[in-house]
């Protein structure tokens, strides 16, 4: 093959507005050498190309057009699904904002009656900062430091477990939270003996009542996850309120057990590869991209089965001589997996996230002007 | 010792305001926002649609420290536009795209919600 160099804009089957093969291919596939990927940046702006009078700029119409979601798999915990024709930057910001910034319910403040197991006092309120509730948290209020704390806002637990003296040890597995719908037990203690007794929340009604809540009970979404043990003659007893908090402030309210996205890989053969070194070629291959496609009389060659299944860990460009299998990625389409904690859906999740960017651009504009 | 609060990552704090506005004096067509309590999230998303934009010939973000919780979002225009109508621009285009998304995965949803009711 000559490798005379010809400028493109001399090209004579190319027309004006669109880029000759090798141009487009650098600028929508990332590919993956052996060393390092190369054409990784997404040549995005305007004015990409202008010279060869390509209209790079992306407009409503022209989004709107390119763009797909396609659902491959959806559980009661996880969701994969594909997203065509959005940029990196769309991708990787909804990445964060389901790790930080979509809301959930978790134990922030923890009022301690009674401990007298070996665990202590600071340690047991961190793990049950960490149990993940049953609870959604699109029908409360966030509560900040002036507020009273009410059935709109928190959530009250209540833990009271003892181990009888003379019996064997016992764990306290997170089950035995009681979800109290009436709010706060405890009394704050005043000097003042005549006022009447208030406690630490203030609960108009029972939540029960409220019909957000009351289609199920508010309890924790596992109920193995042990707590503490007790010895003969230990006793725990408390009182933990659930807020309402995102992410960033504490990992805590994290919705998402693991949020990833990747790209489309696409695994090209640019050389026949028959016999022996098909079957190398597979073999090699730990995710079984490539098959082996008979071709009668005995002779066998490597086709690319199932190029979405590949990890790019990079195994079959190793020894072989350069560009025999060409790794790509096609950098406008994503593949996003969501795992849920378990208070709402994965599904759920990726739209409230989708809700939370839209309004973060509301609040921005509202701002300026 | 020093670290600020958690919750100064994104509370607003009283007396600020969330975009400010400031115009290149050297440059025309030159303005820089600076945007509090956001980060790579908002400013990337805003530099890729404001590249977007045929009239933008300078666009770019940084955040200045780490600790410091605020972008820098520096635009340059041809003159015709200027750079607050390109940064209103972009963002209401994104709200539309965001919109259009949103639906896309809603009707997908549905549909492969009646599939599996159907129990294909």
């Amino acid at each position: 093959m000559s490798k005379k160099k010809v400028s493109a804009l001399d090209m004579p089957d190319v027309p004006m507005g669109q880029l000759p093969e090798h141009l487009n291919l650098q600028r929508t596939r990332l590919r993956c050498k052996a060393d390092a990927p190369i054409h990784t940046e997404s040549i995005q702006y305007s004015g990409a190309y202008a010279s060869m009078g390509v209209d790079s700029s992306v407009d409503i119409k022209k989004f709107n057009s390119n763009f797909k979601v396609e659902i491959v798999r959806l559980t009661e915990d996880e969701i994969e699904f594909d997203m065509i024709g959005i940029d990196a930057a769309l991708a990787n910001a909804f990445r964060r904002i389901l790790i930080a910034e979509v809301p959930t319910m978790a134990i922030k403040k923890i009022l301690m009656v009674n401990n007298t197991s070996v665990i202590p006092d600071e340690v047991l309120a961190h793990r049950l900062g960490l149990i993940p509730l049953d609870a959604d948290p699109r029908v409360f209020e966030y509560l900040s430091e002036n507020d009273e704390p009410n059935e709109r806002n928190t959530i009250v637990y209540k833990l009271d477990v003892s181990c009888k003296k003379g019996s064997p040890r016992i764990t306290v597995k997170s089950d035995q939270l009681k979800w109290l719908p009436n709010g706060s037990e405890l009394e704050i203690a005043t000097l003042d003996k005549s006022s009447k007794v208030k406690s630490y929340t203030s609960f108009s009604c029972s939540q029960n009542s409220l019909p957000e809540i009351s289609k199920k009970p508010l309890g924790v979404k596992h109920d193995d996850i042990i707590l503490a043990q007790l010895g003969p003659g230990q006793e725990i007893e408390l009182e933990a309120h659930a807020v309402k908090g995102i992410g960033k402030d504490h990992a805590k309210w994290s919705p998402v057990a693991a949020t990833w996205y990747r790209m489309l890989p696409e695994v090209v053969l640019s050389e026949e590869v028959k016999g022996q070194d098909a079957e190398k070629l597979v073999k090699k291959c730990p995710v079984n991209v490539f098959d082996i496609e008979d071709l009668g009389n005995g002779d066998k060659k490597a086709v690319v089965a199932n190029s979405r299944a590949c990890t790019l860990c990079g195994e079959c460009i190793r020894d072989v001589s350069e560009g025999l299998v060409k790794l790509r990625h096609v950098e406008d389409h994503f593949i996003f997996t969501i795992e849920s904690v378990g208070a709402l859906s994965p599904d759920e999740l990726f739209i409230e996230a989708v809700k939370i960017l839209e309004e973060k651009c509301h609040r921005q504009i509202v701002q300026l002007s | 010792m020093n670290a600020p609060d958690r919750y100064e990552r994104f509370v607003v704090p009283e007396g600020t305001k969330k975009v400010s506005y400031e115009r290149d004096t050297k440059i025309v067509n030159a303005a820089a926002f600076t945007i509090e309590r956001e980060e790579h999230t908002v400013g990337n998303i805003l530099r890729m649609q404001l590249h977007r934009d045929p009239n933008v010939l300078f666009a770019g973000y940084k955040l200045p420290h780490p600790l410091q919780y605020k972008i820098i979002v520096r635009i340059q225009t041809t003159s015709q536009s200027s750079p607050t109508q390109a940064y209103t621009q972009a963002i209401d285009d994104l709200d539309k795209e965001l919109d259009y998304l949103k639906k896309s995965f809603e009707d997908e949803k549905n549909r492969e919600e009646e599939k599996l009711r159907r129990g294909y």
